[in-house]
């Protein structure tokens, strides 16, 4: 894939009652204010004396709110500090600037603008979430626990008498951990914990781990449960 | 279960500092790996004071079991787990906060995995591209997917895990420590058994060096610290671009302790 080379990003700045014009961001900090000493002098009481600035770091700019007393804010909302994105617009009173990053490279991939030695963020990207998530529960058919029946919304559910077990045996000898189910993507597994000397699923032993299936029975610690997968129109006879 | 673990962190052959910070806390049952980006020394400014920010946090915790949690919690770990996550989010305050104190920090921010083990479960917290990698029964395999471009694209499945390896956005992260006011941290949580190996690594290792490289070094019958030297080499050997850091932490059986032991132990707690 033919790389664009980087191109400099650019400021188009709209000052309120004057036209547009733009400036390139070669510096690596770009100060805005109302006193002559900024880079970018914007004459207008509503403005702070040194009211923002946006500072290159490596190849990412930011805009920083420089403690100003109307406020800084980008696409409406206001910020103290942010990680400019192509086309971002500024809004300090009454003016408009409008960030520009590469426009020759501006696809739907983030602007090619890095800097190949270093690792450089990128946000706002939306993350592939979870798909809805699977419930189960057990249900206890023999043996001292506190409850007869446990929902499984935990990623590790904790078979044991320790505090913070999820499901909670209160035998006089019961280990303080057991065996423990764990939710992995959209499966579910038991594994027996150190010095558990058996764990039977269906009456077979477990060794290292096994998964689970809707209706299996276990037998830990002196303990019998039934695993159940909740379906939505599935009801679970008993 | 007997715990030991090593840590080593390289410059590597390109750069001229390193940049990423580690921790091993056996007290805590903590491990951290974090790789800082900025300029200057930024870098190993932010990744230092993540790895403490979080020790300090996790350790106050201990002494004070009402501190409150920072950020929401996730019913869907344990209370431990989610102790961790706020751990790195009082990690991204504190960077955050640092970040504005000096002009040459403005930016500042670092990637972290961070893994809390206690008895046989391990919650695995990160942000960025650290990664942590779980060997069992001769495989490995990565628990954490990372917070980077390439690998949302490969999620995606518009590029394939050969294109990434060569693509000049590698190198971007999605989110990061620090940079912002808040974080949003990945948070997960496995059982763990003896005979388990951890590996918490920066992209300085994985870069360059395969998965099939490492299970064959972690695989092998040395010390822990020997390990980690070699996973340094490699990564030395297929160019050292970056800095490279790895924690290995070794899960094993208990010395053979007699019924009595065990019974007196449980008297004595």
């Amino acid at each position: 894939m033919p790389e664009t080379l980087p191109q400099p990003a650019t400021l188009l700045v709209k000052l309120h009652g004057q036209g547009s014009r733009h400036i390139e961001l070669t510096l690596e900090t770009l100060s805005i204010g109302r006193k002559a000493d900024n880079t970018l002098v914007i004459e207008d009481p509503a403005v702070s004396g040194h009211h923002a600035r946006i500072v290159k770091v490596q190849a990412v700019f930011f805009l920083e709110d420089l403690k100003s007393t109307n406020g800084t804010a980008i696409n409406g909302r206001p910020i103290t500090r942010h990680q400019l994105r192509d086309a971002d617009v500024i809004t300090i009173g009454q003016h408009r600037l409008v960030f520009q990053e590469n426009a020759a490279a501006n696809t739907e991939a983030p602007a090619p603008f890095v800097d190949l030695d270093r690792t450089t963020v990128l946000r706002g990207t939306d993350r592939i979430s979870d798909g809805p998530m699977l419930t189960a529960k057990v249900l206890i058919i023999a043996g001292k626990t506190d409850r007869l029946e446990y929902p499984l919304t935990k990623q590790v559910n904790v078979i044991g008498s320790q505090d913070g077990a999820d499901i909670r045996l209160t035998g006089w000898f019961a280990p303080k951990s057991a065996a423990t189910i764990a939710r992995r993507g959209h499966s579910y597994s038991i594994s027996p914990s150190q010095g558990t000397k058996s764990l039977l699923v269906n009456g077979s032993d477990v060794v290292g781990q096994q998964d689970l299936k809707d209706g299996d029975q276990i037998k830990v610690a002196g303990v019998k449960l039934t695993f159940c997968l909740l379906s939505g129109t599935k009801s679970t006879a008993r | 279960m007997r715990i030991t673990a090593s840590g080593q962190t390289d410059v590597g052959r390109q750069r001229d500092h390193n940049e990423d910070a580690c921790l091993i806390d056996p007290d805590l049952g903590l491990y951290i790996v974090c790789d800082g980006m900025g300029g200057g020394n930024a870098g190993e400014i932010a990744s230092t004071l993540a790895v403490e920010a979080i020790q300090a946090h996790l350790a106050e915790a201990v002494q004070h079991a009402d501190l409150p949690l920072i950020g929401p919690c996730n019913a869907t770990v344990s209370v431990p787990a989610n102790r961790l996550a706020s751990a790195i989010r009082a990690a991204n305050e504190v960077v955050h906060r640092e970040s504005w104190s000096r002009p040459d920090y403005a930016g500042m921010g670092t990637t972290v995995v961070a893994a809390l083990l206690r008895e046989e479960v391990l919650a695995i917290a990160h942000v960025g591209d650290s990664r942590l990698y779980l060997v069992r029964n001769g495989t490995i395999q990565a628990l954490t997917t990372d917070h980077s471009w390439v690998a949302e694209q490969i999620l995606k499945g518009l590029i394939t895990q050969e294109e990434a390896e060569r693509s000049p956005r590698r190198n971007i992260v999605t989110k990061a420590l620090g940079v912002e006011s808040s974080v949003d941290v990945e948070l997960m949580e496995v059982p763990v058994k003896s005979g388990d190996m951890l590996l918490l690594c920066s992209d300085g290792l994985t870069r360059g060096v395969h998965p099939n490289d490492i299970l064959h070094i972690l695989s092998g019958s040395e010390d822990l610290p020997t390990m980690s030297d070699r996973l340094i080499v490699m990564a030395n050997e297929a160019g050292g671009d970056d800095n490279t850091t790895v924690v290995v932490v070794a899960l094993r059986d208990e010395l053979q302790t007699g019924l009595w032991e065990r019974l007196k132990k449980r008297f004595v707690a």
